[in-house]
């Protein structure tokens, strides 16, 4: 019989966390091969005798069984297109080999170089080359920017020992602060979903909104597994945090929070994703709900920290999406000690209430934001393609004109009272904005935004930025 | 001493409030001042100081031995504090990381013990030996009772900047618990710097009972 190669497609870019397969993808497949095979292939009943994966190294054998089982149970050659598809897919996702390629043969094929006496007449073998990843790889970067240079050296080794292992590190050396992070993944063989991460961590930031900065020094130990259609993540973190303030005319209100502190918390998140995006949504909402409980493993911070996010999307006529956005969380600190400035919550900015300063809304001393312990912020927003869509299909598509409305409200909580009073406080003195501007898509993880806003609502000492507003970040409001 | 209304609070963190790092500090108002000699500026700058009464020649005398507090005393007890071994280890780095919990407090009181030991290092103290620590300390306090005399002040019979430091030091070795009370019997030997710690003790510290409650030294040891 003739030999059939089924070679793969372009190879898909890898995306950040959805690396699930697209049905999208499914369809280009059969279209491809429809036309030109179309009689002689597709009633065909096959059986896949062997899949066989060559190129290994140093991966371990056992860790892929899993990803390509399923190849096996397919009945015809389509459905052993499309299934070899997946299994690439899903040895892709590993993050341990830099190509994979399909090749679909007959068992008796010549590729191998001898028949094989069990080699049935409808028979496949299906192999995948594969091309393992180097053993390290590094990156040196120089960064310039606010009045500092520093230097960031990147080590990875992806694969450790041959079961999709991953550690990194990465080490930035400034004129002003050094920072490093180490960190080691470890998936589990045959469920890549359900993985451990072991981090340990110097960072430092510098706050200007509150005059504070903070260095931190951490271990955490992250467990992350799906569960029926939700995915979870269980934390236990432990940072020695150091405090301090920025400037010699930092108010004395955050002047008392300077110093070294030791938290030692347990977190558990639960997430839900069913869009079909992370940057531009069209349909589909992001359920995900935090919480924190620190000072029952040690340590001197001793709270219960919950905090929710919410986001729902919908297709309109002529393209545009609607989306609607919901936040919120609340600080309990536990054993009569004041929460710490470093653990509250903070409200502002570009990337949530716009048309105010970076997290400069709520309870403040001297020009100095202290953060709230309890918050809540909503943003309504209407998206829709440039108008006269310019460069459509290409570079055009990665903005979009936005019209938004934003509230919301941060304050602290006197917990004698009910919870009636807490909601009470929380609805009233509501600071509020609404505006338009332009958004650009990053990747896929994050975007810019240019806005023209005008905020309402304002409480005295909240700092506005009303006009026009640059926003650059991950996670929006 | 110059009879301006003051509440104390002590503050596991003081350390890292403080601006230059160093203790004691004041909060006026909208300002923190550090260190006594800026305090003492600042209240000078306020209108009240303790020196008006001095000419320059006294007031250089005063710096001088103020220096010497500096040097010696202060020294001394970093020295003993820190270097010797049992003291730091029985009741140094106890007290030092009592706030925090396990490791922090590990870290916090080694890395304290690593700093001053550094700076004993630069000055050349690292090579002394408790005894000679000992002698020095005798021989600033011989220095000080010989400028005291029978006076009740360092400077005629008003207190002046010198009169608190001396106070400050000598009270806190009094008043301290350390491993061996070698060092407290080395300032008990000159009576009339005993004399001289109890009778401010007694002006400022003893009828702040009666009064207000507000002043912490009251609750706090006593050389009685």
């Amino acid at each position: 019989m003739g030999t059939v190669h089924a070679r793969s497609m372009d190879p898909l870019p890898m995306h950040g966390r959805d690396m699930g397969v697209h049905p999208d993808d499914m369809i280009e497949v059969q279209e491809a091969e429809h036309e030109t095979k179309q009689e002689v292939l597709e009633n065909k009943d096959v059986v896949v005798q062997h899949v066989n994966i060559e190129g290994l190294g140093r991966t371990k054998e056992d860790l892929l069984g899993y990803e390509i089982s399923e190849v096996f149970d397919a009945k015809n050659l389509i459905d052993v297109m499309k299934k070899s598809h997946i299994a690439r897919q899903k040895l892709l996702r590993l993050g341990i080999f830099k190509e994979v390629e399909v090749v679909i043969d007959t068992s008796d094929g010549t590729v191998c170089a001898h028949k094989r006496a069990d080699a049935l007449p409808n028979g496949l073998d299906v192999t995948f080359e594969v091309t393992e990843m180097k053993r390290l790889t590094g990156s040196y970067n120089t960064m310039v920017g606010n009045n500092e240079g520093s230097m960031v050296l990147g080590v990875k080794l992806p694969n450790v020992f041959g079961r999709a292992e991953k550690l990194t590190f990465q080490f930035s050396y400034g004129t002003k602060e050094t920072s490093y992070g180490l960190s080691f993944f470890k998936p589990q063989p045959g469920n890549f979903e359900r993985n451990l991460t072991l981090n340990l961590y110097k960072v430092t930031g510098q706050f200007p909104w509150s005059s504070l900065k903070e260095t931190d020094r951490g271990v955490s130990t992250e467990l992350n597994f799906p569960l029926w259609r939700t995915n979870h993540t269980l934390k236990w973190e432990g940072v020695w945090r150091e405090l301090g303030c920025l400037a010699r005319s930092a108010s004395f209100a955050v002047r008392e929070e300077s110093g070294h502190t030791l938290k030692s918390a347990l977190s558990h998140t639960m997430s839900i994703d069913n869009r079909n995006s992370a940057i531009f949504p069209k349909k589909g909402a992001l359920l995900r709900i935090n919480q924190e409980l620190a000072g029952y493993t040690g340590g001197d911070a001793s709270f219960l920290k919950e905090d929710f996010e919410l986001q729902v999307n919908r297709r309109l006529v002529w393209d545009s999406v609607l989306s609607a956005s919901l936040w919120g969380g609340c600080l309990l600190p536990i054993g009569g000690r004041p929460s710490s400035i470093a653990d509250r919550f903070y409200l502002g900015g570009p990337t949530s209430v716009r048309g105010f300063g970076m997290y400069s809304i709520g309870p403040q001393s001297e020009g100095d934001y202290l953060g709230g312990e309890a918050y809540w912020a909503g943003g309504l927003h209407l998206y829709t393609p440039l108008p006269f869509r310019p460069g459509r299909g290409g570079f055009g598509d990665l903005f979009r004109t936005h019209f938004f409305l934003n509230a919301g409200n941060l304050c602290n909580l006197n917990y004698g009272e009910g919870p009636r009073a807490h909601l009470q406080r929380l609805a009233e003195c509501v600071r509020w904005s609404y505006g338009a501007g332009i958004v650009l898509r990053l990747g896929n993880i994050a975007r810019l935004e240019l806005n023209y806003c005008i905020p309402m609502g304002v409480q005295s000492g909240d700092r506005i930025c009303d006009g026009v507003q640059f926003g650059a970040g991950i996670r929006f409001l | 001493m110059c009879n301006l209304p003051v509440h104390v609070s002590c503050r596991s963190n003081a350390e890292y409030m403080s601006p230059s790092g160093k203790v004691p500090f004041v909060h006026v108002g909208n300002q923190v001042v550090s260190e006594l000699g800026p305090i003492v500026q600042f209240t000078k700058a306020k209108g009240h100081s303790l020196s008006d009464g001095l000419d320059d020649v006294q007031r250089a005398e005063m710096k001088a031995y103020m220096e010497l507090v500096n040097n010696m005393l202060l020294t001394a007890e970093l020295y003993i504090q820190w270097c010797d071994d049992t003291t730091a280890t029985e009741i140094s780095r106890p007290r030092y990381s009592s706030p925090y919990s396990w490791p922090l407090n590990q870290i916090l009181a080694y890395q304290k013990q690593w700093e001053v030991r550094r700076k004993m290092n630069a000055i050349g103290w690292a090579g002394k030996s408790l005894e000679q620590v000992y002698e020095d300390v005798s021989q600033c306090c011989q220095a000080l009772s010989q400028r005291l005399g029978t006076q009740p002040y360092f400077f005629n019979k008003q207190p002046t900047e010198l009169d608190a430091l001396v106070f400050g030091h000598l009270f806190t070795i009094l008043t301290t618990r350390l491993t061996s009370d070698e060092l407290g019997e080395k300032i008990k030997s000159y009576s009339n710097l005993l004399a001289f710690c109890r009778r401010i003790e007694q002006s400022y510290f003893e009828d702040s009972q009666a009064g207000s409650s507000s002043r912490g030294y009251s609750k706090g040891p006593s050389l009685f």
